[in-house]
């Protein structure tokens, strides 16, 4: 049975397995769907996550209900699952204006441009969980070949879409914010709130492509520099 | 029938029960910080629990009447004032066109709330009017805003029965999330201190100082997180998650802060003392059920 541990007087926190396995995302969706559908009215939260569900309950409703939650999460199967899932295309602009990094990694792992766009674009990640800021999705696995840390000092400012790496992360910033990881490009594509329909951009589960396009492309759909 | 803004203050906001159901995306519940005086203040007026009030931090918020109506305030002590008259807060009062209400400076605590019977009549985004800075959903009171409000009867004059004791010091917290994986000795450091609040405390995340809690180097994958959680950092600080925390964090939390003492949490000032002292869930539970039938709370 899946470990359950408590996270607070109306929430659990139940785990699907120890280490970042891009099978998890299907799981973890999938049952958490399973029991926002069985449990309408005791579920109030759920938070997929890399390797985990988290879930707020109404203690109103504790008494009549827990036990039977417990009873269905045992009864979570062990073996893989698969979801329909959608791919999500976002426009890349890979450019040293806007990626703050580049030139760094390239220097570094001793590789052209080219060759970076090429393995940063060439892969479906896939969404291992969204959080931190709404429509900030944690994409995995990126490429060993341009993997790199977190910067030491995070900067104070970066743009709203903005493409960072760390480790064997990627995601897209959606709005200004401060923030540690690499920068190595930048999509026009708007995903703050003030559009609405934006807050369900990303789920766990889905996979992202990044499309390199080129600067009078992204300056002509509104991409700032 | 609406209040003006004169002078909105240092931070004032609009903030009802919190938006509910959209953690996965991301969104956290924002809603008042100190659910107590909240809660307090929709009830002197008969209101619904998830009806808008204003928050305000620190102070400094002047407001005029433009149409007679009830309101109550609740909360820290703002140095309130009708008409430049000092009033007594956690009651109800009625208020009549030209009135100018005025939170002078912080004299006592943190947030104070103004409901007004019926509730703020402002925006709806995402099932929820509260105001969360952090994503750019609203944004705190400005000069000449004009707040409506729907009026209609006047409840009886009435004050708290229960009034919060905001000296209390000690926080009771739920062994949740990572507490087995704490040593002994990491436990009772945490226990046998007391903290201080530092001033990187806001609305997102109540920062502590003390002896840092020196935790072995471990890789922890990022989990969602509940309010109260009590995360301890790299630098073996605690930082207390708040109503507009993020919705999923990666250090390891030592447990969680039991949701009503949050309430106290939030009315302490820089440099002011707490401690944390063990509570089982299931009595945190039991006190939660208490209050949410008083106040009639229905998710």
């Amino acid at each position: 049975m899946h470990k359950v541990i408590p996270a607070g007087e109306n929430s659990i926190l139940i785990y699907f397995g120890k280490e970042i396995d891009s099978s998890l995302p299907a799981k973890i969706k999938k049952f958490s769907e399973v029991l926002e559908k069985k449990f309408p009215n005791f579920l109030i939260e759920t938070i997929p996550s890399y390797t985990t569900l988290h879930i707020t309950y109404n203690l109103d409703l504790y008494k009549k209900k827990y036990n039977e939650l417990i009873e269905e999460i045992k009864k979570i199967p062990e073996n893989k699952t698969t979801i329909k899932s959608r791919l999500i295309n976002i426009p890349v602009y890979y450019g040293f204006e806007v990626g703050l990094d580049l030139e760094t990694i390239l220097k570094e792992k001793k590789i052209t441009l080219d060759d970076f766009v090429k393995i940063h674009s060439s892969k479906e990640y896939l969404v291992h969980a969204v959080g931190f800021s709404p429509c900030f999705a944690f994409l995995g696995k990126v490429d060993k070949k341009i993997q790199k840390p977190r910067l030491k000092t995070p900067r104070v400012e970066i743009s709203a879409g903005s493409v960072g790496i760390a480790e064997m992360q990627t995601a897209v910033y959606p709005i200004n914010s401060s923030g540690g990881w690499n920068i190595v490009g930048k999509t026009f594509l708007d995903m703050s709130l003030k559009n609405p329909l934006n807050i369900s951009k990303f789920n766990i589960g889905d996979r992202v492509k990044f499309n390199p396009i080129d600067k009078k492309t992204f300056i002509q759909n509104g991409g700032k520099l | 029938m609406s209040f003006k803004v004169i002078n909105p203050g240092f931070s004032s906001s609009i903030q009802d029960y919190g938006r509910i159901g959209y953690k996965k995306y991301g969104l956290n519940q924002a809603g008042p910080m100190d659910e107590i005086a909240y809660c307090e203040a929709n009830h002197l007026l008969e209101n619904n629990f998830n009806n808008a009030v204003i928050e305000i931090a620190f102070g400094g918020l002047e407001i005029k009447v433009e149409a007679e109506t009830s309101i109550s305030v609740t909360g820290a002590d703002l140095d309130f004032e009708v008409n430049n008259k000092k009033i007594p807060i956690w009651k109800n009062l009625q208020v009549f066109k030209g009135d100018v209400l005025k939170w002078k400076k912080a004299v006592k605590g943190t947030y104070s709330y103004l409901a007004v019977k019926g509730g703020f009549q402002t925006g709806i985004l995402f099932g929820s009017r509260s105001t969360n800075i952090r994503e750019n959903i609203g944004e705190n009171l400005k000069k000449n805003d004009i707040l409506k409000f729907k009026s209609s009867n006047f409840p009886i004059s009435r004050s708290s029965k229960n009034i919060p004791n905001y000296e209390k010091k000690s926080l009771r917290i739920m062994p949740t999330c990572q507490f087995q994986k704490f040593t002994n000795s990491q436990k009772k450091a945490f226990f046998n201190q007391g903290y201080t609040i530092s001033n990187l405390a806001n609305r997102a995340g109540c920062r502590l100082t003390g002896k840092p809690i020196m935790l072995k180097k471990s890789k922890m994958i990022s989990e969602g997180m509940s309010c109260g959680s009590v995360q301890i950092s790299n630098d073996g600080y605690p930082i207390v998650l708040m109503k507009d925390a993020p919705t999923i964090g990666g250090y390891p939390k030592i447990g969680t802060v039991f949701s009503l003492d949050l309430s106290f949490l939030s009315q302490k000032k820089l440099n002011e003392k707490i401690y944390f002292e063990p509570i089982d869930i299931e009595e945190a539970q039991s006190k939660r059920l208490i209050f949410n039938k008083h106040f009639k709370i229905h998710l």
